[in-house]
């Protein structure tokens, strides 16, 4: 994979695997400190979890990067095609080494605030990632969940900003309200752009898999595949997003709060919402504690497979086997060994993620109570949390919500008065 | 295109505007015309067997609703075999997708898919439905659930169905592997779907038999699936084995009965 998946730190070119983008990073540092002159040129990490998991070869890896370097350019210099949607202009103010431009602006803004934790690439492994809890959100499968659009679809760009600007509160994810809102924009699209290229590649690396025995395992270089069949959907996907906004009905007037209240606590702990269940019967969310998201999942199930893989493995005597069968048991335990080796840099340990404690009146998707009418009707996508939508009526969305809100000052509930609860559950 | 170009140098030429784009042959990377005589239409059928001992299905342990899904006896489903060998849930389809679909069988979309919440578990374990048509997710337990349809190229979804509820769904487009749907509520809960663009898919009965009748005579790509072990990459039909690579086997149809007799499947698939 020379030079696409090669950094150059002062003319002195070093491959780029693993951690290395950790290491690259520090190294940065340690150069512009020490006056090396050239800003070393920053490279996007290929999935390599994925292309793992699809046991790509070498040369397959090597054709996604390619394409992917000419539809995406690199860190440093971003291009996207008209298909795509975005503006290059807010990329190029995002993208890039921190660093002003001729007019004195500030460029290089997602490596200043972001790249630390969402890494260069968006994949979520930042130096600083690993201690986090929850980790930062890989953008590359396209999934985010706190917007205004129905569980399955992409965020707004004003969801994508207001989450920007508000950050999320309970978790490391901090706020950029100090920026500018022109700069806070930029950072959106570069999102985009991020999310759009972990999704192309997504689908490029799964895409070898369909090929026809003929094709001999290379995707069709032709505009046509690439990206009227790959890129174009997923891009109008971003560019529709705004026609996927929940339509939020007012709340329901004629019923004083307090009813309200009583009834959004019914709802909440009978048999159609069904909240309890995960959320517990005290509301500290400890129903259903030990369930992960999509993206801790994905690597819960690869772990499986590697364990029972690696433990048939060594089970299997090869005594008496066909040269070909011995091949191919010889291929199979280089590619376990591979995974792990793969998991160990590309991986983050699995974390589960606990439904939300709801007596803290912390809500990462914001508070107001239109922001807790989007997630229980669509849900949280990518995390476990199902959208009612459809089967509790919106008006008694409405009640839950307020419900929801009175939680954190409840007097009389399971946790009441004469249940006193212990201010460590509480906080 | 002339060969002497690198693969970066092919690959960026694509993207610039300066160059006149040659004329490529299109070559889709899925359908492949099918070439069968008019019309004449068979029925592939077989038997999967286990190859080796089965191990037993595990006892699930309900600790969720105990009240209510306590009451059943509850089996890890990722691998059920008859007592005689016959392997249930292996997913058999055609996989050309432009397969010409026979008059009869075209209605069949018009008729539900159900995927029921029964018992703390889903019924059936595998369902198949075709793209467009409805697949409704029911509840008929006293317990509500939830469905996570972790569907890839289909928008996911993941809904509350209550007790006695259900909640409708459908699919543009096929998938390439079967999609899992499993409650977030009752964890141990997990089924799979097949999405396929045509009604060509079958799922083995308890005894390992399945069937897909009406295809059209002539050359056929058939694709074996089990949850267990992925796509199945190696059978043993009729006494030989055979490398059926992403369990793909190409198959010659002829009018009237196909049978392809019993498909031994090897213990040692299903280690995943
Ligand atoms: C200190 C670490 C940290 C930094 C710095 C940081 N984030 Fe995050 N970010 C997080 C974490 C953690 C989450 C996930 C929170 C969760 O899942 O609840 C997150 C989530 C997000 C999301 C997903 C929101 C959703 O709806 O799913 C976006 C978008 C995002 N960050 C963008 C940014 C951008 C842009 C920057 C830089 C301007 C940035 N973040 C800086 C930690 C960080
Ligand atoms: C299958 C389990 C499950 C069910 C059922 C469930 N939730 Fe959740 N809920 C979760 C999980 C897990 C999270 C945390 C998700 C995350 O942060 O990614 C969550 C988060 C939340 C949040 C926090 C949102 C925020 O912005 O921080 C609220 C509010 C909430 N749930 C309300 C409800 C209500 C109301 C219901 C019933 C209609 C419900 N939940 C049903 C699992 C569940």
């Amino acid at each position: 994979m020379n030079g696409i998946m090669n950094t150059t730190v002062c003319s002195v070119a070093r491959p780029l695997h693993k951690s290395a983008l950790v290491a690259g990073l520090l190294l940065c540092l340690i150069v512009t400190a020490t006056g090396c002159g050239r800003t070393p040129a920053a490279s996007f990490r290929l999935n390599m979890v994925e292309a793992t998991k699809q046991r790509l070869t070498t040369e397959q890896e090597k054709q996604v990067a390619t394409v992917l370097l000419a539809m995406f350019g690199t860190p440093d210099e971003p291009v996207c095609l008209p298909e795509t949607g975005l503006d290059e202009a807010k990329l190029r103010l995002s993208a890039g080494p921190v660093r002003s431009d001729i007019v004195g602006r500030k460029n290089g803004l997602y490596r200043e605030h972001c790249a630390h934790c969402h890494g260069v690439t968006g994949d979520a492994l930042g130096p600083t990632a690993a201690f986090l809890n929850p980790y930062p959100r890989d953008y590359r499968p396209g999934v985010f969940k706190f917007k205004s659009t129905e569980r399955a679809d992409k965020p707004t760009h004003a969801d994508l900003v207001r989450v920007l600007h508000n950050g999320i509160p309970g978790t490391s994810m901090p706020s950029f309200a100090l920026l500018s809102a022109a700069q806070v924009d930029a950072l959106a699209e570069y999102v985009k752009y991020l999310s759009i290229r972990g999704e192309t590649e997504l689908a490029l690396m799964r895409a070898f898999f369909e090929l026809d025995d003929d094709a001999l395992g290379k995707l069709p270089e032709s505009r046509e595949f690439l990206v009227d069949e790959t890129l174009a959907p997923i891009a109008e996907k971003w560019k529709t997003a705004a026609d996927a906004q929940i339509a939020v009905p007012p709340m329901p007037t004629g019923i004083d709060l307090v009813a309200s209240i009583a009834k959004g606590k019914e709802l909440f702990y009978g048999d159609k919402a069904n909240c309890v269940k995960c959320h517990g019967v005290t509301g500290l969310g400890d129903g259903q504690a030990n369930d992960y998201d999509d993206w801790n999942k994905a690597i819960v199930e690869i772990n499986k497979e590697i364990t029972s893989g690696s433990e048939k493995a060594r089970e299997t005597s090869t005594s008496g086997m066909s040269a070909e069968d011995l091949d191919e048991h010889r291929k199979q335990i280089a590619w376990l060994a591979k995974f792990d080796n793969v998991l160990d840099g590309d991986a983050l340990r699995p974390r589960t993620i606990p439904p939300r404690n709801l007596r803290h009146g912390i809500y990462r998707g914001g508070r107001r109570p239109l922001d807790l009418y989007y997630r229980i009707h669509a849900g949280i996508n990518g995390a476990p949390m199902p959208a009612a939508k459809g089967t509790v009526p919106p008006e008694d969305i409405w009640h839950i919500v307020n419900y929801i809100r009175s939680l954190p000052y409840e007097l009389d509930g399971e946790l009441g008065a004469d249940k006193p609860m212990l201010a460590r559950d509480r906080f | 295109m002339p060969t002497a170009l690198s693969l970066t140098q092919r690959i960026s030429a694509l993207f610039s505007p300066a160059v006149v784009r040659p004329t490529l042959i299109a070559v889709s990377i899925f359908a492949s015309p099918l070439v069968g005589s008019a019309d004449e239409w068979g029925t592939i059928k077989g038997r999967f067997k286990f190859g080796g001992t089965a191990p037993k299905q595990a006892d699930l342990k309900a600790d969720k609703d105990p009240e209510v899904c306590g009451k059943h006896k509850l089996l890890a489903e990722e691998l059920v075999v008859a007592e005689d060998g016959g392997v249930a849930n292996v997913v058999v389809f055609v996989r050309d997708k432009s397969v010409k679909v026979h008059p009869d069988l075209a209605a069949g979309k018009n008729e539900k898919v159900v995927l029921d919440n029964k018992d703390c578990r889903f019924e059936p374990h595998v369902a198949v439905v075709q793209t467009g048509q409805q697949l409704v997710l029911k509840n008929s337990d006293t317990v509500g659930h939830n469905s996570n349809v972790a569907t890839v190229k289909n928008p996911p979804s993941n809904s509350l169905i209550p007790a006695a509820g259900e909640s409708t769904i459908t699919f543009q487009s096929d998938e390439a592997i079967p999609a899992q749907v499993t409650c977030n509520i009752h964890p141990w809960m997990k089924s799979w779907i097949v999405v396929r663009s045509n009604p060509y898919a079958a799922v083995s009965k308890a005894d390992g038999s399945f069937e897909l009748k009406n295809v059209p005579a002539g050359d056929l790509e058939l694709q074996f699936w089990h949850e267990k072990a992925g796509y199945l990459g190696e059978m043993t039909i009729g006494g030989k084995s055979e490398k059926v690579a992403k369990g793909r086997k190409k198959v010659k149809v002829a009018a009237g009965d196909n049978d392809l007799g019993e498909l031994v499947l090897d213990a040692s698939l299903f280690s995943k």
